[in-house]
């Protein structure tokens, strides 16, 4: 009776300690065991174990508790982004140069010119084999690779942006902007609000709205870094894309209250609350899309490339993030690098369908060769970079004041153009 | 005890005091200016040096020069930048003074009255005030949503008055944000205003009763001449706290449409942190200071003087 006893006491002990020690292996601000003597600080967004989306961070979790498995004697301290990120990123550039960075950080790919410029990262080059790096997209290879030939981050995911439309609203694929206005004033017809798109102060509306520009051929700055985007060759291009979006609000194909979004989150709200059928969004949302809606209704969801000028004059913004090191320690530089290939390279894409900036990733999970990523894939070659300059987060910030004024009508497209480009001649001047 | 023997037991008695039996008060001073001054002073002072440099967040020495001056203080945009935060600081002070004093009569008033719900009254009012300003935004946000499923034009809807452009009409959406930055700081005038309420002597109240006045005539002739001291301070406050706004903006508007919401704090924190020019921020910061010692030296020359012995 008494052995019985202590077994069952035993076994209840055992039983109830599992848990917890699975539960202490990984919390919201640490992964690893607490007691672990080495520890590295890792700056994240919401691609990680706390990701808003319950898939996602299960999937996170399970990769993390694989990779400090395969690290004994480390605890990563996870410190979380707001979704702000100019302004996190800004700030972290700012603690960098101050020598408070963390150790290891996601370091969005438009301002990754900025930490190489202030040589705040450290070198990543020895924890990559050439055939790694040689299989990175051209573009991204560039944007990692320092002047001294060394990879400063490594750049893991890449996205660009496309049109989703409701195909019981807007059934064919709008491929000009005259398309685009057609669709969305038929859905306004149907008793939806018309197109949706970033319109606010935010990164997102001048990035995804660049695409109409670069259809055309504009090129925001030359090959100096000096903005051009408004001279001759390019001022007409500037204007029409913008005058594109201004007839969207005029002719009521999109709604006014387009100059208050700036989150992408708000376009999956309107799309999942059944008030809009056309969107301009990125790739990622098609997955939460999925995750958000009945099957019947995401099945009435599908995307197509950004509509152009003309039809065969059309592009679109890639973007992306990568991992950074920051530390002086060699050993936590060594473990960023294994984080960013443990985790992030490969694994992390095929876990929330984030597009991979090396080729041969697209042979290796079977999530890209369904029929969406493979569209995404054929997408992905009229895709443009933000230019890897200094001056081009000024550039979004006069896009973003402009569009304001434009699609409020609280200023003429040619007068609202002009003073962004007259903006970021300053502000180029005072680099 | 007497002073003489309480001067005598000091442990710090200056050369002077020696002979004036006046303690030396550096000692106890010491402190508080060692850590205002590291703490207050010494950012201050670099505010200052680097409004005088080129310095930017992106590297680099930076070299002393008064251009940033030049190049800052004669930027087109800048006009309209501190008319839109004139606008926004007017409505929001008079807004949260005149909401403050009110419920604070409310409370006051019931409070005498032993009436159910001053409580809950207060504490709703307080809530509001300890929300944090990003959180705040947010939740107005969703109130001023323009889509079909908004807060309040679902409301107006749903009383079949037609939407409105909250946050996307120009003309409107700074009445929007002055009404959020309203509805957030008015508890701090209350709590001001009830203070002061509290103190004012009972008896002023029952001689105007006895001269026959009445409750108009008594917030007019003893509530508000005894309160203006308080509604004076209260104003300096309130003025520099809503100067200083910037976090309930930017997650509401984020200073937009166009630059129509884009007030002096956020300015300068979007040309530091969006632009990187730590210098220009500089001088921006510089420019407040002296825009909120003007308007506090203003409130104050209207403060009662103290009459001399």
């Amino acid at each position: 009776m008494k052995k019985s006893l202590l077994a069952a006491l035993a076994a209840a002990t055992a039983l109830g300690c599992l848990p917890v020690a699975a539960e202490d292996l990984i919390t919201s601000d640490r992964v690893g065991p607490s007691d672990a003597p080495k520890k590295m600080v890792f700056r994240l967004t919401g691609d990680g174990p706390s990701s808003t989306d319950p898939t996602w961070a299960a999937g996170y979790s399970k990769l993390y508790t694989q990779f400090i498995n395969n690290h004994p004697g480390w605890q990563l301290e996870l410190q979380m982004m707001t979704g702000d990120i100019s302004q996190e990123q800004a700030r972290m550039l700012e603690q960098a140069k101050a020598g408070h960075a963390p150790d290891c950080a996601a370091v969005d790919s438009f301002v990754l010119p900025l930490f190489k410029q202030a040589g705040v990262l450290k070198s990543l080059s020895p924890y990559f084999k050439k055939e790694e790096i040689d299989q990175l997209f051209p573009f991204v290879r560039e944007g990692v690779t320092g002047k001294d030939g060394q990879i400063y981050a490594w750049w893991w995911s890449t996205d660009l942006r496309v049109l989703y439309r409701n195909k019981e609203i807007v059934p064919n694929e709008p491929v000009t902007w005259a398309d685009t206005k057609a669709a969305g004033l038929k859905s306004v017809e149907a008793g939806m609000e018309g197109i949706l798109f970033n319109g606010s102060r935010y990164e997102g509306t001048a990035f995804d709205w660049l695409g109409n520009f670069w259809g055309q051929g504009g090129k925001l700055v030359d090959d100096a870094g000096k903005p051009i985007f408004a001279d001759a060759a390019n001022r007409d291009k500037f204007v029409k894309a913008v005058n594109y979006y201004r007839d969207l609000v005029e002719s009521g194909a999109a709604p006014k209250r387009v100059t208050t979004i700036g989150n992408y989150d708000d376009l999956n709200a309107a799309a999942v609350a059944g008030t809009t059928a056309l969107f301009v969004g990125g790739n990622w949302q098609l997955r939460q899309l999925q995750n958000s809606m009945d099957p019947e209704e995401f099945a009435k969801w599908t995307f197509s490339m950004l509509p152009g000028i003309t039809a065969d004059q059309r592009s679109t913004g890639t973007g992306g993030w990568t991992v950074a090191a920051f530390s002086s320690d060699p050993e936590k530089v060594e473990m960023c690098a294994a984080l960013a290939r443990e985790i992030y390279m490969g694994p992390a894409n095929a876990l929330q369908e984030q597009l991979p900036t090396r080729a041969d990733l697209y042979d290796k999970y079977d999530v890209f060769k369904s029929e969406a990523n493979q569209t995404f894939a054929k997408a992905l070659k009229v895709g443009q970079a933000r230019p890897g300059v200094l001056i081009y987060p000024e550039i979004s910030n006069q896009i973003q004041i402009m569009m304001g004024k434009v699609l409020t009508g609280a200023a003429a497209t040619d007068a609202a153009v002009d003073d962004a480009y007259k903006a970021s001649l300053d502000a180029y001047a005072r680099l | 005890m007497s002073a003489r023997a309480m001067s005598s037991r000091l442990p710090f008695v200056g050369a002077a005091g020696r002979h004036n039996r006046v303690p030396s008060p550096y000692p106890w001073l010491m402190p508080v200016i060692l850590v205002m001054g590291l703490f207050y002073l010494y950012p201050v002072i670099d505010v200052f040096r680097y409004a005088f440099t080129d310095l930017t967040l992106l590297g680099g020495e930076g070299h002393y020069t008064l251009s940033t001056f030049a190049n800052v203080l004669t930027r087109p945009e800048l006009q309209q930048i501190v008319w839109v935060t004139f606008i926004f600081t007017a409505g929001s002070v008079i807004g949260q003074q005149l909401l403050g004093l009110a419920m604070a009569l409310v409370v006051v008033r019931s409070e005498n009255r032993h009436l159910f719900g001053t409580t809950i009254l207060r504490t709703t009012a307080l809530i509001a005030w300890v929300v944090p300003g990003i959180a705040g935004g947010i939740i107005w946000k969703m109130l001023f949503n323009e889509a079909p499923f908004g807060g309040l034009n679902s409301l107006l809807r749903f009383a079949g008055m037609a939407p409105v452009q909250w946050l996307s009409d120009p003309d409107v959406v700074m009445w929007s944000v002055v009404l959020s930055n309203i509805w957030r700081g008015t508890a701090f005038s209350m709590v001001v205003m009830y203070a002061a309420l509290k103190a004012i002597d009972p008896s002023l109240y029952e001689a105007a009763e006895v001269d026959g006045a009445n409750g108009r005539q008594r917030l007019f002739f003893v509530t508000l001449p005894q309160l203006r001291p308080a509604i004076l301070v209260n104003m300096i406050l309130i003025t520099i706290q809503t100067l200083n706004t910037f976090d309930a903006i930017i997650s509401l508007t984020g200073g937009g449409p166009g630059r129509a919401t884009e007030v002096l704090s956020l300015y300068t924190f979007n040309v530091v942190f969006r632009n990187y020019d730590l210098a220009a921020g500089s001088v921006l910061s510089i420019l407040m200071l002296i825009i909120s010692l003007g308007l506090a030296l203003v409130y104050a020359s209207f403060l009662p003087k103290e009459e001399k012995a």
